[in-house]
């Protein structure tokens, strides 16, 4: 169902929203944010210069690790006694990213949340398993606010334990599944392993993937493995958390809470706005936060914009599946590969298992790639010709893809690494000393 | 009158072979015959053993690849030109052999014959016809 009467103006209503509250957001951090009025100053605009909506592309970009250089506090816009959360999400070096909301915030955030699960199919007939790690993440209790406010029954299980989590999951009838998609391939195998079948001894019908891109093969798995109906979403803890948009029931990409979230699409090269439909990089300015706005934010996720009314009757903005991250692209000898691409070619493959893992790295000056992937059908063990097909026919679609050939390792089922939160399934060796 | 073997992945990582090994020591799982056929990246192991349906759920729970298919178990008679004997009946009825492998069964002095080929009851057929010795 549609939460809020917000998801169906037409598009003159929410561009006059969108700039009212720009308008707003702009001197805020100008006059409260040093960080923002020096880059302002250095960009050579002032908050005056807001005049249309496309005036935005005017503004100076923020980075993530404008962050980092303003930590903890530095990018704040509200004073501590205002601040009634702090989140942070753990960088793989140095500090982490520290994120504050006010009471309002709160508010604006668990209403985003509520429109994305609405969209997904969840409603206070649910009960949702909450399988993303509590604590300083935004994902786990950013899900769990939004579930309450549409009246749904949350279980706060958080990731990890997972003989537990399904048996949990079965004794509680959980109807909800809410985890990265590695994890929930991982609980699937640990279901059966104790016997427990997830399509047919569980009641699951929903289950809402996030915290990691994945492909549609990997939803696909997920539908297999678990008979439900399979949906993603997209956040960041620098924006809000999740809930800056999602998927509805008609699949066609994520509508963006664009009354809070206002969308551009960039080239990540020279910085240059793209148009409707273009693939480019996604960049987010915040409209409505008080305590952390954040002006035209980098995602890093390349993604496109798609503005037509969806068949589901929201008017919102889509954006397309996440192609990959500009910052996760491999470049290959010279081609450029999103980790997606290889993970659509091998769990397409019958014969093997989901789970994978890549690594890169240097011989001389050229770029190998190999690609450990595992054996799980049997059948293939009556003759070497057979194993030695399946391991080319990996190979030749890699090719297709990677422009390079990979070297194809089969292993034991089991044998590679799973993951209870966001998967490392590519490990790139090329900077290594 | 054809014996069920056990094929099983063996990845080419240090120590399968070992851990499949004790899996079947653990299970007190007697190898009747074994034989590995592989390349640099992989290999395929063949055992034959005395309950193959109960090895194979043993070792998919510990997460091996493992599939139970018929194999052909000849006793060839102890002169001159036997085997060559039973590859020349194969052949002249146009029936590949995929591989072969033998093993010896205490209190016996020759070993047996395992022998994989594309038809298999034909050939078990055929070879019985002749007069070769087929383990039931
Ligand atoms: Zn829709």
């Amino acid at each position: 169902m549609i939460w809020s009467n917000m998801e169906t103006l037409d598009r003159e209503a929410f561009r006059k929203i969108q700039l009212e509250r720009l308008k707003k957001t702009v001197p805020r951090v100008y006059n409260n944010v040093p960080f923002y009025k020096k880059a302002f100053q250095e960009a050579g605009v002032e908050p005056g210069d807001i005049k249309t909506l496309e005036d935005v592309s005017k503004l100076p970009m923020t980075v993530k690790q404008d962050f980092r250089d303003n930590y903890p506090f530095g990018l704040f816009s509200s004073p501590q006694e205002e601040i009634v959360r702090f989140h942070a999400s753990s960088g793989t070096t140095g500090k982490p990213t520290v994120v504050g909301y006010t009471r309002n915030d709160m508010d604006t955030w668990s209403e985003c949340v509520a429109r994305m699960v609405s969209m997904a199919g969840v409603t206070n007939k649910d009960t949702a398993q909450i399988s993303f790690g509590y604590g300083l993440f935004t994902g786990a209790l950013g899900l769990q606010q939004g579930l309450e406010r549409i009246g749904a029954s949350v279980i706060p299980m958080s990731s990890g334990n997972t003989k537990k989590q399904i048996m949990i999951m079965k004794d509680f009838r959980t109807t909800t599944l809410i985890s990265t998609p590695s994890y929930a391939l991982h609980m699937a195998e640990i279901a059966r392993e104790m016997g427990v079948d997830p399509k047919t001894d569980l009641n699951l019908k929903f289950g809402l993937f996030g915290g990691e891109g994945s492909t549609e093969a990997m939803r696909n798995e997920l539908i297999d493995s678990w008979g439900l109906f399979a949906t993603e979403n997209y956040g960041m803890s620098e924006l809000i958390g999740p809930g800056v948009s999602g998927e509805c029931e008609a699949l066609c990409g994520m509508h963006i809470n664009e009354d809070h979230f206002l969308p551009e699409i960039i080239d990540p090269k020279t910085g240059k706005v793209l148009g409707e439909g273009e693939v480019g990089e996604l960049v987010i300015t915040t409209i409505t936060k008080e305590a952390l706005p954040i002006i035209r934010y980098r995602t890093k996720d390349i993604t496109s914009l798609h503005y037509e009314k969806c068949e589901c009757g929201r008017t919102t903005v889509r954006m397309s599946k996440i192609q990959g991250r500009s910052d996760d692209m491999l470049i290959l000898g010279g081609v450029n590969v999103f980790p997606s691409q290889i993970e659509e070619v091998l769990l397409n493959t019958e014969g093997i298992g989901p789970h994978y893992q890549i690594k890169v790295f240097k011989k001389g000056y050229l770029d190998k790639i190999e690609v450990d992937v595992e054996l799980i059908d049997a059948n293939l063990l009556d003759s070497f010709s057979l194993l030695e097909a399946l391991r080319n026919t990996i190979k030749g679609r890699l090719r297709t893809v990677l422009g390079i050939d990979a070297k194809v390792t089969l292993l034991e089922p089991r044998s590679l690494a799973r993951f209870e939160g966001k998967a490392q399934r590519v490990i790139d060796m090329r900077g290594a000393k | 009158m054809l014996v069920k073997q056990i094929s099983i992945f063996i990845p080419n990582v240090k120590g399968s072979l070992a851990k499949l090994t004790s899996i079947l020591v653990k299970n007190n799982i007697d190898i009747r015959a074994i034989s590995v056929f592989d390349t640099t990246e992989f290999g395929i192991l063949r055992l034959v053993v005395d309950n193959p349906e109960e090895t194979v759920s043993i070792l998919t729970k510990e997460g091996i690849v493992a599939k139970i298919s018929d194999v052909l178990a000849v006793e060839p008679e102890d002169k001159p030109g036997s085997l060559d004997e039973i590859f020349q009946i194969l052949s002249d009825n146009d029936i590949n052999i995929d591989y072969i492998y033998s093993y010896v069964m205490r209190m016996r002095e020759l070993p047996y014959i395992v022998l994989k080929t594309d038809h298999m009851e034909k050939a078990a057929k055929i070879l019985i016809e002749r007069g070769i010795k087929v383990i039931q």
